[in-house]
């Protein structure tokens, strides 16, 4: 083998040894999230009040005796308000804390990288948020075939207009919907250096979210600052608008024999996923600055 | 600790670093030989904690350079107590330990419970964090900053807000510690206890090392009897005075001050 096959060799295997050590201490990181989430009272508290909320909705609503699709209708804005704020909650101290204990100096001296430590954080809390939501989702799901007078007898796989697959799709689409703001909530947590700042941009931000960017949507048409062919794009802006039109068009799909105007489901996705990967992006950017090693 | 670690730990040169236009950091350097216990000592504000930050890997410096060579035996090279050591909330002091523990290779539960002995924790080494004390909590600092035997340990203030027996064990820690071929910069105010376990003062004021030397030497070099005494010479201050630094500024030379048989030099 000559030299440089050699040197090629030691570095794929170091490159691969970093690898498996970015993962593993990503891993590391991941469970003493989960472990502090489950040792919160108070996430433990909002998570109770989440699922007994979404609960009460099923159940007082019409969704849970009238279908899957009905249900989804019922539960839409419901999500679309409750997720923000429980990604607030969950997400908005979990690189702050640490760095105000100072134990993100400290993590820096075990040599963790930023990918572990920002994936790990963010890989923690999104398993607990998005357990939380779709168990909780799933949960009500079942409701339907004790409540709906016309009870199926098994899940229609074709594109009825009411089926336990329309309903699944609703389910994950709000995994993703959770997924996107919990990230944001994140990438907040990892810019900001106090409470305070993170507090009120994170509720600023879950202000925007619920009400504020469809409010200048609305007043923008109205006004007609923007144009109408312009709309499909700026909903997929959103994460809201955008959920609201992915789970209109694939889950909910007709109403009153209608087709659903949901803007572009192509653009909608495309919006979500730029949130996921400008927010987590940042959230790696603005967690520590980057200092060449001191080891020589 | 291995035998065949190089002499030098730690080696800082000419670091420079500034916040806006205040100028904390005016080229320093720094050696530290293995074993060797190295104190910063200086008054509020003149950059011990920016300097400690800077050694430990976790700011980069605007000028100069920090090295330390790659040590064989440890799981990493650098251990770092914070001024104010805070942990998560329900973990108990074990718990906290095991979860740096997993971010190294080859320390396990053992080395976790040989740290928290090591440390004076073992007896409350099942206790949340929440419930211990100030000093206790400063000592799972220590055992935080010496898992996996780094070879330089930076501790910035540790005795800060500990009773005198708390400090002395501290210190006595530390002691042992560099016994065993680790090297320790301690940023500290306990002036007393760097005097006795201290191997070299440095004493950062206005940007740079204003002395440095054995506390011995330091005595001698300020004709004091004490290392308070030299401290507030070497600073230019009396008892009572303040001596708060907000950054580099014009410098007295020796001349223009009262004390006119001072004469100690910067290493540099």
């Amino acid at each position: 083998m000559s030299e440089r096959d050699g040197s090629d060799t030691e570095t794929e295997s170091s490159g691969r040894e970093r690898a498996a050590n970015v993962v593993q201490d990503l891993f590391v990181v991941a469970t003493r999230e989960l472990r502090t989430i489950v040792r919160t009272p108070a996430l433990l508290a909002l998570a109770a009040a989440f699922a007994v909320s979404v609960v009460g909705v099923a159940w007082a609503g019409t969704g849970g005796g009238g279908g899957f699709v009905p249900l989804t209708l019922d539960l839409l804005t419901f999500v679309e308000v409750l997720v923000p704020l429980l990604a607030v909650a969950f997400g908005y101290r979990s690189i702050l804390g640490d760095r105000q204990t100072g134990e993100l100096d400290v993590l820096r001296t075990f040599d963790v990288e930023r990918l572990s430590y920002v994936g790990g954080v963010y890989l923690g809390r999104a398993l607990a948020l998005v357990a939380l939501v779709v168990g909780t989702l799933l949960v009500v799901g079942l409701f339907v075939p004790f409540l709906t007078a016309d009870i199926p007898t098994f899940l229609a796989i074709n594109a009825a207009a009411d089926s336990g697959v329309r309903y699944v799709r609703f389910v994950f689409l709000s995994a993703a919907f959770t997924l996107v703001v919990l990230a944001a909530t994140v990438g907040i947590s990892a810019a900001t250096r106090t409470i305070r700042t993170a507090f009120a941009l994170a509720a600023a931000l879950a202000l925007a979210l619920v009400l504020g960017i469809d409010t200048a949507l609305v007043a923008g048409l109205a006004s007609g600052v923007i144009p109408e062919d312009g709309l499909a794009v700026l909903l997929a802006l959103s994460p809201n608008s955008a959920f609201r039109g992915l789970v209109l068009s694939s889950a909910v799909g007709v109403v009153g024999g209608a087709d659903v105007a949901a803007g572009n489901s192509v653009l909608n996705a495309l919006g979500l996923l730029v949130w996921w990967i400008g927010s987590l992006s940042i959230a790696l950017w603005r967690v520590w600055p980057r200092v060449e090693s001191i080891e020589e | 600790m291995n035998e065949d670690a190089p002499a030098t730990a730690l080696r800082a040169q000419a670091i420079d670093q500034s916040f806006g236009d205040v100028d904390v950091l005016s080229g320093v350097s720094l050696s530290v030989a293995r074993g060797e216990v190295a104190a910063v000592v200086g008054p509020n504000g003149s950059g011990k904690s920016t300097l400690l930050h800077i050694l430990a890997g976790i700011a980069a410096p605007d000028g100069g350079s920090v090295a330390v060579p790659r040590e064989a035996a440890g799981a990493r090279s650098v251990g770092y107590l914070p001024q104010r050591p805070a942990f998560r909330d329900g973990f108990s002091a074990r718990d906290t330990l095991g979860f740096y523990a997993q971010l190294l290779d080859g320390v396990d539960d053992d080395d976790v419970t040989a740290t928290l002995d090591r440390v004076g924790l073992g007896d409350v080494a099942d206790r949340s964090v929440g419930s211990l004390s100030g000093g206790m909590t400063r000592l799972l600092g220590l055992g935080e900053a010496v898992l996996g035997d780094p070879s330089v340990l930076l501790l910035d203030e540790p005795g800060s807000g500990l009773d005198p027996a708390m400090v002395e064990r501290l210190f006595s820690v530390v002691g042992d510690l560099a016994a065993d071929g680790t090297s320790v910069v301690v940023a500290s105010h306990e002036l007393p206890a760097v005097e006795a376990h201290a191997d070299t003062v440095h004493v950062l004021d206005e940007g740079n090392f204003a002395a440095s030397g054995s506390p011995a030497e330091l005595l001698t070099e300020t004709d004091t009897d004490s290392l308070s005494e030299a401290f507030l010479r070497i600073v230019r201050a009396q008892v009572g005075d303040s001596t708060v630094r907000a950054g580099v500024g014009s410098r007295r030379s020796a001349a223009e001050t009262d004390d006119d048989d001072l004469e100690v030099e910067a290493d540099e």
